[in-house]
């Protein structure tokens, strides 16, 4: 348990800087943004039409049937903050996920700590919960920014947990990357390649989910992709099926990179990379 | 695990590990007897750290049996690194954080104590490392140290070094064979691969070489110098004409090197020695120099042969 908390404990440490990278940008973006719903509030007879108007493809992107709600307080939230945040947060978690283990693997430290009397377990898991803890506080600085925000809005007024409902689902989808990265980094040979199908899979998703709403050809892959999940509007109460669904999808990955983990060989310093065929050096 | 296992402090069998279609060991079979320093000598790409890594579960093997003070490494491995201490070719850190904080976590690690604490400091100090300073301030050779400090501060009962002086000033090289031999006093087991045959030779009670995966040889430092053709250098007195073909043609001789002058001659002698002091009786000399081969000489000899091949190859390329 003292080895598990060590690990923990000095991986937390050692994503500090992340998370103060990550959570000032994104508790300023609350501060700043939301205040804004006011001057919308105000232009709604001037906007609406041009809203009603949109191609159906072009208003897919802007948040499809439920773009006129962008004139409510929650829809404003919806459409204007928390649409975006699975995207930015999708690609922090590819690549805090992927290089949870593989980046220290690749560097050569992961050798020389799993020399000490630490099983891969402990390792594995112990990075995990400092990633969870890391995310959790990343999130915590965006409610933060977004309580703020709301607060400033004159016209808004919601209460501390019902601005948490939307951000649980942010964190669900996030984690999900996370461990979805994190066992692809445990069978492909880099941790570059693994965060970068992981960021194709985000960026993917989120054109798939979008567009679904406007071609309805793509509603059977929209299934597929983690977006699909995420409930940007859980203002009005979070719905418990698809959290519940991305959660064990994030699980099951978790799980993956945990037997992946367990049974491959500690690479060496510098080991791994793709060959491009087309490619020579 | 049988009891012949875990006599050793390590027991190696028929222990074959390939990487893709690279066969890096070829089954091999080793034994390290506890309490001795054992110095692993090969090239680079020869499967030292293979080895090594094998015994530390960090790779699995594809086939043969491991076993570590008693203890396998793949089913009990967190048993087996508890009381060993590692020091792996390629060092690296967290280049952001403090010698002092690498240190803390691996004791942390280790659940060491404050006897931990305290040989670790003692060792800082006389390996002259500043443990305030950042591991990204660091030189090579100071970081090797923090290394070897995280590797002996917690006196382990076996010690598997790899190429432990490496990057180290010639006095702190002394130093870190002062502390293996030490280590070795106390009753531990020092494994220790190297390419300074020169160190393996003043500190290694049995040495084995690995080539191309595979042991080549393996027996006590001394007796495998002593097993070897004696060297010997012989230099004539002026205009003395030395009939080459006749000294070539005893037994056990070989010839080799000769000066441009003739005078000098080297020559390698696996034999009686009586016939070659006889033939030179007839000869003026100026004086005679015999030696056993030192490891350098002996390694070589594995590898001259690999070496040949190698320069036959890229001459066949060109």
């Amino acid at each position: 348990m003292n080895k598990f908390y060590t690990i923990t404990r000095y991986s937390f440490r050692r994503s500090v800087w992340a998370i103060i990278g990550w959570g000032i940008p994104l508790m300023l973006l609350g501060i700043i943004t939301i205040p804004f719903y006011d001057l919308v509030a105000e232009n709604e007879k001037q906007l609406r039409p041009v809203l009603e108007n949109l191609k159906p493809l072009v208003k897919s992107f802007v948040g499809g049937d439920e773009v006129e709600e962008i004139f409510t307080p929650q829809g404003f939230i919806a459409l204007r903050y928390f649409a975006f945040l699975p995207v930015i947060l999708g690609i922090y978690g590819s690549v805090s996920g992927s290089g949870l283990l593989a980046a220290d693997e690749e560097r050569g430290i992961l050798d020389f700590v799993l020399a000490h009397p630490v099983s891969r377990g402990q390792l594995f898991w112990g990075r995990v919960v400092a990633f969870t803890v890391s995310l959790s506080c990343i999130i915590g600085f965006g409610w933060l920014g977004l309580w703020i925000g709301v607060a400033k809005a004159e016209s808004m007024n919601f209460s501390p947990f019902q601005l948490v409902l939307p951000y649980l689902s942010v964190f669900v989808v996030t984690w999900f990357f996370a461990c979805f990265s994190l066992a692809l980094s445990m069978c492909v040979p880099s941790r570059s390649s693994a965060a970068m199908i992981s960021g194709i899979v985000v960026l993917a998703g989120y054109i798939i989910t979008t567009l679904s709403k406007a071609i309805k050809g793509l509603e059977s892959w929209a299934i597929f992709s983690p977006l699909t999940y995420y409930q940007s509007n859980a203002m009005k109460g979070l719905e418990i099926d698809p959290f519940i669904k991305l959660f064990l999808a994030a699980l099951l990955f978790l799980f993956l990179a945990r037997t992946g983990f367990r049974l491959r060989d500690i690479r060496v310093a510098g080991d791994g990379g793709w060959k491009l065929p087309f490619i020579k050096g | 695990m049988n009891e012949n296992e875990s006599d050793f402090a390590i027991y190696v069998n028929n222990l074959s590990k390939s990487y893709g279609s690279f066969l890096a060991l070829k089954e091999i079979d080793l034994t390290v007897n506890r309490g001795e320093v054992f110095g692993f000598l090969g090239p680079n790409g020869a499967g030292k750290t293979t080895a090594i890594r094998c015994l530390l579960d960090l790779i699995r093997p594809d086939a043969g049996t491991v076993c570590v003070l008693g203890k396998n490494p793949q089913s009990d491995p967190v048993a087996v690194r508890e009381h060993c201490g590692y020091l792996p070719g390629e060092l690296r850190f967290d280049e952001n954080i403090s010698v002092h904080s690498v240190l803390e976590f691996l004791r942390d690690l280790r659940g060491g104590g404050k006897d931990c604490h305290v040989r670790a400091q003692e060792l800082a100090e006389r390996l002259d490392l500043n443990v305030r300073s950042k591991i990204k301030n660091l030189s090579k050779g100071n970081k090797q140290k923090v290394g070897i400090i995280a590797a002996f501060m917690h006196c382990p009962d076996l010690l598997l070094l790899d190429e432990p002086t490496s990057g180290l000033d010639p006095l702190i090289q002394q130093t870190v064979l002062e502390m293996v031999k030490e280590s070795r006093h106390s009753g531990a087991t020092v494994f220790f691969s190297s390419h300074v045959l020169a160190e393996v030779q003043a500190v290694a009670d049995r040495v084995a070489i690995i080539r191309e995966g595979q042991i080549v040889e393996v027996g006590e430092t001394s007796s495998l110098l002593s097993g070897r053709a004696w060297r010997m250098k012989v230099i004539f007195a002026e205009n003395t004409v030395v009939r080459i073909d006749e000294i070539e043609a005893l037994p056990g001789i070989l010839l080799d090197a000769l000066s441009l002058d003739g005078r000098e001659l080297k020559l390698i002698v696996d034999g009686e020695m009586d016939e070659l002091v006889k033939a030179l009786a007839e000869y003026r000399v100026e004086s005679i120099e015999t030696r056993r081969p030192d490891l350098e000489e002996v390694f070589l000899s594995y590898y001259g042969e690999v070496c040949e091949k190698d320069e036959l190859k890229t001459k066949g390329n060109e």
